[in-house]
Parts: structure tokens; C-alpha cells; sequence
């Protein structure tokens, strides 16, 4: 075994780890970060088919997904890789086959986007022989370049939002937001600021999960010299009638258009919908997941009941059970409409951008 | 009744008067300060400023003619006068105090909402009158402004026993009549009793109860008779309105909860409090209560304490936590409340609106239990037009406020002065010693920084942009309601007029 094949071996493991601790938390930072641990599993790994790194590939996406299973964005990123693995292989692949067949047969032509090729690879790989030494290093470094685009484009997500947002508040306009963890309707919000628009924010609280966040959020908010209120979270229904928008920043989104976002966020977008108030959520294509929310208790993250009640308060309380959930499930039918970095979807369209970002055959990676 | 509105209005007025001043100096500032101003810094008056003068004298001689066919006193009437010359003097002076204190906020939602600044001047105001304030109204005062009283009946009762108290200590002065006066001497308590918090709805009908009651009692009674007379009555408004009353709503929606069911319910009510105590002790009911509580002020806590403690199974969770909540299968969600409206509906706790939202669109029952004395003939279609501010102080976490603060704030206003006056002085000196100063102001300075990321929102009142708000009340939909529960029988919320209407007919026999 290579020394770089354990230095790669020891990395994922201490990411694991990380994972495991929350160490590494919060949507953003976890694609980042696998991104780059991907790009260096990529260059350690050997192979002599292209299909023993997508199967290497999967099999760290199911350690690194179950390490923090709630978090879909790790696995959404290893998705968006093995789709390019994927792809760059297919190209590889016809080319070859342009090839060999140019001199026989031209009948089989590039018909990349048929569902008959699609279907017809997987068979026709398997047969291949093993990869040309050239072809090898080439795919390689071409499936890195398409991570650190990957890298590039989870970073620079924020301006494809933002860019977004002048059109989408006006003058005088009332905003709430119940994330005000969310960096992106953070960076939107200001965005807006800049580009002259006055508006009033209203911030939740969110007791007690991100009251410091929150705090946070609105002190950027003033410094940008935008009106801001914080609201305890029970205020949302006495305040809605005077809402014009309501913006959420997604943990993650899923194919049927709904969402996981914190804890509060769905009882905002339904009373949202009660106010006929639009409701809009703001995410980076990277929070896109291909999977389909069908066990939505599954998607809930408890956390520390301390928080709800402190531990000295404890003995007060003997019969009592007390639960502190860190997320909410926002069905589709609650939002209006999905703001990514490449533009704005209709909640029921989002499955067509799923298809367009991810293999099929990849959607579960056991 | 036209008399008792009339009193009301009277008790509102003198509110107003405060509260305008204070409005327009806050609202000075951004515009009319700066040009107000001659060379020599004299406050020279505009024609805005005339005219808000004008006005301030017309309410104080509308104060001082009310106060004189009021309270027979004429001392009042020469301090009204009085107050009328100070108010006509110093007041652009007060204004210019008030553009230091307070930046102008603006498009705060609840701006026109009367906030516990407005009512800290208006018991200061009143502290002139503080002497005929009877003491065990002060204390119920102080208790429920630090809101260790809350809930709409507990304040009521809390009041209309210290009432008791206030009126057996009363005696009527020489020249009056005890129905003539102790009305008006029952009004100066409660406008004190107004400065800790507005009066609950239910404490508003329990006060135009009483006052009738006072006009009804005949001349010819001695004082002691009618004192003894009104005190009983009182005892049986406590009893018939309130415990009755609760007892009654506990019969009657004990029904709603079986073995097994689960009850979600909101805040601390009083009366649900023991409909569920009632049912797990003395019916055998072993049910699970859900209560969902909710930020600055948890009331949820001392119910779940107390029906905990009792041995009731019990779940806490707070309002974020809600459609998480809802994804057991709830029976029954069961609300307190404030105050019910003639429009059908619901005021209480923020909050409640939206636990009444989420369970209509689970289909699962809302029902409300609510005594009569808290119905109200008030009409009202959102919470913002009319609330009551709470104190959104509460909403700074307790280590970034408090003397910690202005210890650690003067600290700072130290170390920030001494700098400047030593470079001030040793200004010819060498480089060096410059440098070093340079350098120590420097660090002063990052920790100056440091520390105001530990402060965080606490000098949010000096922030022209941030506005921390908190209501205390949210208005529920009657469609989100199945069944309000009374004393009067259960009935759908379009019926509370049709009840309104019985008490009052009942009210005036």
C-alpha cells in the first residue's frame, strides 16, 4: 500500500469523525469540506476501470452519509461527483468507441442524450477492457478539474443568489425570516440593502437553538442599516398579516419540492400559506437532494433538551418528557417558490434539476 | 351603562396626556432639533412646537376641569394648576433631553402601542396623587407589572381583593356621599393600578361590575352597611364568577378527556390547570398533557411543574418545536384565554394562534376555556392594532444586561477617557512614549471591540435600525375554534355575542 493511499485512509477517517462529533456542521461547510476530501480520494485512488472508483466513491459516500445521516448535503455532493465521474467516463467511452467504430461502423454515432445509450453503457463497460495508461491519466485529471469546479461553484453560490434579490423585494417591502442561521438569506438580504431597496426585516428568534445566531444575523442586518425587529417565534401568526415575504434558508432540499430547514420553519410557511403571504427559500444547488422524503420523522434531528429546560431545573420536572428537535419538514405545498444559484424554480420543478445533476443509478449509494 | 363608559373614558384620559408628549419628542428629533436651535443654542419654537404647546395646555385644563368635578379636593385642582404653568415652561428643554436619550425608530409595527416607558412617566406623574393610593394597591402594582401575578383571572381576583381591602379601609370624606365618592376613589387606585400593566378585560368587567354596584346602594345605608354590602357582593362576584364559573368549565370539559387521549394545550391557564389536575385526582384519568411554552416568559413551566408534580404524565416542548409535536396523535388541544371577542374571536397568549392553526389544519378540536367575565364587546381583526407591549428587554439573555452591563459600561467610559487626556498632555514628549500610546489604544480598542460583541443587543434602544418586539397577546380566527367553554354551556364562537348580550341584560337587574 502506497503512503498516500494511507495518508488518504487516516483523512477519511478523521472526516468521519469530525462528522460524527458535529464537529464539522452546517450544510455549506460539510459539501466544501468533502468536496476537497473527494478530490483527494480521487488523485490517491488507483484503478484500472473507471467502475472501481465509482464503486470506491459509493462506498465512502455510505460511510461518510451515515456518519451524519441527517445531513444530506455530504451525500448530495459524493452524488454530484460520481455523476461526473460518470459523464466524463461516458465521453471517454464514445470517443473510443467514435474510435474503433469509425473504421467499421459510424452507425452507432454520439447519441449522448438518448435513453437507449443511457441504458446501453452500463452493459458496454462492463465488457471493456482495461483503460490505456494515457486515457487514464487524462480522465483523472479530469474528474478532478470537474470537483474543483464543483468546489468553485458551492463557493461562489452566494452571488447567483444574490444577483436575485433586487428582483425579488420592493420598496417598503416587510420580510420575515425564520432561519436567520442561514447564511444565504444573510448575504441576500444585505445584497438587497446595497442595491438601495428599504425594507424591514423581521427576524425570529429562534429559542433555543439559535437565539446567538439570530442575534447575530440581526446586528449584520443593522450594520447594513436595514430596519430589522426580532420577534420571539410565538409572535409569527400576530405578525404575518403584515408580512409581504416570507424568505427560509433550506438545510436540504428534496425532489418532491419539500424541504428540511430548523426547527419553526414549518408552523411560519403554514401560517404563511393561512395569509396567502408567499413564501420563499433560498438554497444553493448543493442542498438538492435526489431522495424523496417519504419518512419525514426520519429527517428530524433531536438535540439537547438542556436547552428547553436547564439541567439544574431538572428535579422540578419528574414526570415530564421534553424534546428538543433541530429541524422541520416544509412540505411542498408550503413553499412558493426555490431560489438556487441557477435561477428560480417552482417547488414541483425541482425533480427535473435533480435529474439534471444526478445519475439515476446513484441515488442510493448501498 | 352611559355613566360607567363615561368612567372609563375618564380613567383612559389622563394616560393620553404623557403619552403625547412623549410621542412628539421622539419624534422631533430627526427633523425639527437641529434648525429649532438660534446661535447662542436658545430652543427657539416653531410653529409645530406652538401648536403641540396649545395642545398640551388644552389637555391639562381638560385634566384639571375632570379632576376638579372629579375628587372634591381642591388641593388636587391648585396641583393641576400647578402642573399646567411647569408643563407650559420647560417643555422644549424636555425635548432636547429626549434627542439625546433616543435615536428615532422608525416602522416598528407596534410603535403606536403604549410601551412601559409611557406608563413609568405616567405613575411618576401620579406620584403627586401617590399619597391617597391606598398601599396594598401599590403592592398588587408592584406584583404585576413584575408580572409574579399573571393570567387574566388571577390578576382579577388579585385585584378585586385588594378592592376589598381598599374599600374596608375606606371612609368617606365630610360633604360627600359614599356612592358619589368612593366611585371616583375606586378610579384613582385604578388608574395606579393601570402603570403596572393595562387592565385585563376580565378585570375591566369585574371593575364596571363594581362600580354599578357602588351607584346602586341606597343613601339612607350607613357608610359601615354599605362598606359590609359591597364587600359581600364582591366575595360573590369571586365566588359566582370565577371559582363557580371554573368549577362549571371543569365539569363540562371533562368530558372531552379519556383514558389514554393526549391533550395538547398552550401557556399556563388557570382554569385548565385544574381541569387537568381535577381529572387526574379525583376522576382517575390517566391521560398525557402536552404543553407547549414559549419564549421570554414561559408560563408553561409552573403548569408543567404542577401537574408533573401530581404525577401526570407530562410532555414539555417549546412553540419551535411545534408540527414535530403534532405528528403524535393529539385529541384534543385545549386554550386558555384572555379575552374573547364579539367578533368570535379568540385573544390570549401569543402563540395560541398558531397551535390553533396547526390543529384546525390537523383536524383536530380547538376548544376554549374562557369564564364569561372575559368576554368582551370589543371588535378586532389582527393583533397588531391594538396589544400590549411586553417587555422586550426580556428578550436580551440575562448575561449581556443587568448591573454586570453598566459595571462593565462605566469600566469602559474610563478606559476610554484617560487616553486622550494623557496624550493630550504629553503631546511635545518623545515619539516613543507616543508609540506606546499608540499602541495601548490600539489594544484598548480591540478589547472595547471585543467586548461589544459580548454586549450583542443590549444597547438596542440607541440602535436607530434594531427594534426587539414582543406582544403579549395574538388573535385567534374563530374558524380555527370548535367550542368555547363557559359557564354559561359550551358554544361556537359566533355565539359570544349572543352571551354578551345575556350577561349584560343579566348585569343591569
Amino acid at each position: 500500500m502506497s503512503s498516500q493511499a494511507k495518508d488518504i485512509n487516516f483523512q477519511t477517517d478523521s472526516f468521519v469523525e469530525k462528522l460524527k462529533r458535529r464537529q464539522i456542521s452546517g450544510s455549506y461547510q460539510v459539501a466544501l469540506e468533502t468536496c476537497q476530501l473527494l478530490m483527494k480520494f480521487v488523485a490517491a485512488t488507483r484503478w484500472t476501470h473507471i467502475d472501481q472508483l465509482i464503486v470506491q466513491i459509493r462506498l465512502l459516500g455510505k460511510r461518510l452519509e451515515s456518519a451524519q445521516p441527517r445531513e444530506f448535503s455530504c451525500g448530495n455532493v459524493i452524488r454530484r461527483v460520481l455523476a461526473l465521474i460518470r459523464d466524463e467516463a461516458h465521453e471517454d467511452n464514445n470517443n473510443n468507441n467514435q474510435q474503433t467504430q469509425n473504421t467499421t461502423d459510424s452507425n452507432n454515432g454520439p447519441m449522448i442524450s438518448s435513453m437507449f445509450s443511457l441504458l446501453s453503457i452500463t452493459a458496454e463497460k462492463s465488457e471493456q477492457e482495461p483503460q490505456s495508461k494515457a486515457r487514464y491519466h487524462d480522465l483523472k485529471s479530469a474528474i478532478i478539474q470537474g470537483i474543483k469546479d464543483l468546489i468553485d461553484e458551492i463557493s461562489s453560490i452566494d452571488e447567483g443568489i444574490e444577483s436575485m434579490a433586487i428582483d425579488l423585494i420592493h420598496d417598503n417591502e416587510i420580510l420575515l425570516t425564520p432561519t436567520p442561521d442561514s447564511q444565504t438569506v444573510l448575504k441576500f438580504l444585505l445584497k438587497a440593502a446595497k442595491q438601495k431597496r428599504k425594507f424591514t426585516v423581521l427576524v425570529t428568534e429562534n429559542y433555543p437553538n439559535g437565539t446567538e445566531k439570530a442575534h447575530s444575523f440581526v446586528k449584520e442586518l443593522t450594520k447594513a442599516k436595514i430596519d430589522t425587529v426580532l420577534i420571539p417565534d410565538s409572535h409569527v401568526f400576530a405578525v404575518m398579516s403584515r408580512v409581504g415575504k416570507v424568505i427560509v434558508g433550506a438545510r436540504s432540499v428534496f425532489a418532491n419540492g419539500g424541504t428540511v430547514s430548523t426547527a419553526g420553519v414549518a408552523a411560519v410557511c403554514e401560517c404563511a400559506k393561512e395569509y396567502k403571504t408567499p413564501v420563499f427559500t433560498v438554497a444553493g444547488l448543493y442542498k438538492l437532494s435526489p431522495t424523496y422524503p417519504f419518512d419525514v420523522e426520519n429527517l428530524i434531528e433531536i438535540g439537547n433538551s438542556g436547552k428547553v429546560i436547564k439541567f439544574s431545573e431538572s428535579e422540578l420536572f419528574h414526570n415530564t418528557d421534553v424534546t428538543n428537535p433541530l429541524f422541520d419538514y416544509i412540505p411542498p405545498e408550503h413553499i412558493d417558490i426555490y431560489i438556487t444559484n441557477i435561477g428560480g424554480f417552482a417547488p414541483s420543478f425541482i425533480y427535473r434539476i435533480v435529474l439534471d445533476n444526478y445519475k439515476n443509478e446513484d441515488v442510493y449509494l448501498s | 351603562m352611559s355613566e360607567v363608559k363615561a368612567e372609563a373614558e375618564k380613567a383612559k384620559k389622563p394616560q393620553q396626556t404623557p403619552g403625547t408628549t412623549s410621542t412628539t419628542a421622539t419624534k422631533k428629533p430627526a427633523s425639527g432639533s437641529e434648525p429649532a436651535k438660534n446661535a447662542d443654542g436658545t430652543p427657539k419654537l416653531t410653529n409645530k412646537e406652538l401648536k403641540e404647546l396649545k395642545k398640551q395646555e388644552k389637555l391639562a385644563k381638560r385634566a384639571a376641569q375632570k379632576e376638579s368635578a372629579g375628587i372634591v379636593s381642591k388641593v388636587s385642582a391648585e396641583q393641576i394648576a400647578q402642573n399646567k404653568n411647569k408643563k407650559n415652561q420647560p417643555l422644549p428643554v424636555v425635548e432636547k433631553k429626549a434627542t439625546v436619550k433616543k435615536p428615532e425608530k422608525k416602522n416598528s409595527l407596534f410603535s403606536h402601542l403604549e410601551t412601559k416607558e409611557h406608563r413609568n412617566e405616567l405613575s411618576l406623574n401620579q406620584s403627586q396623587t401617590l399619597t391617597q393610593i391606598h398601599p396594598s394597591i401599590i403592592s398588587l402594582t408592584l406584583k404585576i407589572s413584575s408580572y409574579s401575578i399573571v393570567g387574566s383571572i388571577p390578576r382579577c381576583k388579585a385585584m378585586l381583593e385588594t378592592f376589598t381591602q381598599v374599600i374596608s379601609d375606606y371612609q368617606t370624606p365630610e360633604g360627600t356621599t359614599l356612592t358619589r365618592n368612593l366611585t371616583n376613589y375606586l378610579s384613582l387606585q385604578i388608574d395606579y393600578l393601570k402603570t403596572s400593566r393595562p387592565l385585563s378585560v376580565s378585570m375591566g368587567n369585574a371593575i364596571r361590575w363594581l362600580k354599578q354596584q357602588i351607584s346602586l346602594i341606597s343613601i339612607d345605608l350607613s357608610e359601615s352597611q354599605a362598606k359590609t354590602q359591597i364587600i359581600a357582593s364582591i366575595d360573590d362576584f369571586i365566588r359566582e364568577k370565577i371559582e363557580y364559573a371554573g368549577k362549571v368549565i371543569i365539569d363540562n370539559a371533562s368530558q372531552h378527556i379519556t383514558n389514554n387521549s393526549k391533550i395538547l394545550t398552550f401557556g399556563n391557564s388557570q382554569v385548565l390547570g385544574d381541569l387537568f389536575l381535577h381529572n387526574h385526582l379525583v376522576l382517575n384519568k390517566t391521560f398525557q398533557v402536552i404543553i407547549v411554552d414559549s419564549h421570554p416568559l414561559f408560563e408553561g413551566k409552573a403548569l408543567a411543574q404542577k401537574l408533573s408534580a401530581s404525577g401526570l404524565s407530562v410532555k414539555y416542548v417549546l412553540i419551535n418545536s411545534l408540527s414535530t409535536t403534532f405528528q403524535d396523535n393529539i385529541d384534543f388541544v385545549f386554550l386558555g384565554a384572555h379575552s374573547m371577542l364579539s367578533n368570535g374571536f379568540l385573544y390570549s397568549r401569543v402563540g395560541s394562534a398558531l397551535i390553533a392553526m396547526k390543529a384546525k389544519n390537523k383536524n383536530i378540536p380547538v376548544l376554549v376555556c374562557c369564564e364569561s367575565v372575559k368576554f368582551s364587546d370589543r371588535v378586532q381583526l389582527d393583533s397588531v392594532t391594538s396589544n400590549e407591549l411586553a417587555d422586550s428587554e426580556l428578550l436580551i439573555p440575562e448575561e449581556n444586561k443587568g448591573r454586570l452591563n453598566i459595571s462593565l459600561r462605566n469600566f469602559k467610559k474610563n478606559h476610554e477617557a484617560k487616553p486622550e487626556d494623557t496624550q493630550s498632555e504629553t503631546g511635545k514628549k518623545g515619539k516613543q512614549q507616543q508609540q506606546q500610546q499608540q499602541q495601548k489604544k490600539k489594544e484598548l480598542q480591540q478589547q472595547q471591540d471585543a467586548k461589544k460583541d459580548d454586549f450583542e443587543l443590549s444597547n438596542w434602544k440607541n440602535n436607530q435600525y434594531l427594534n426587539i418586539v414582543s406582544v403579549m397577546y395574538d388573535l385567534t380566527p374563530p374558524e380555527y375554534i370548535q367550542k368555547i367553554i363557559t359557564e354559561v354551556g359550551a358554544l361556537p364562537p359566533s355565539s359570544v355575542p349572543v352571551i354578551l348580550r345575556e350577561y349584560k341584560s343579566g348585569g343591569a337587574n
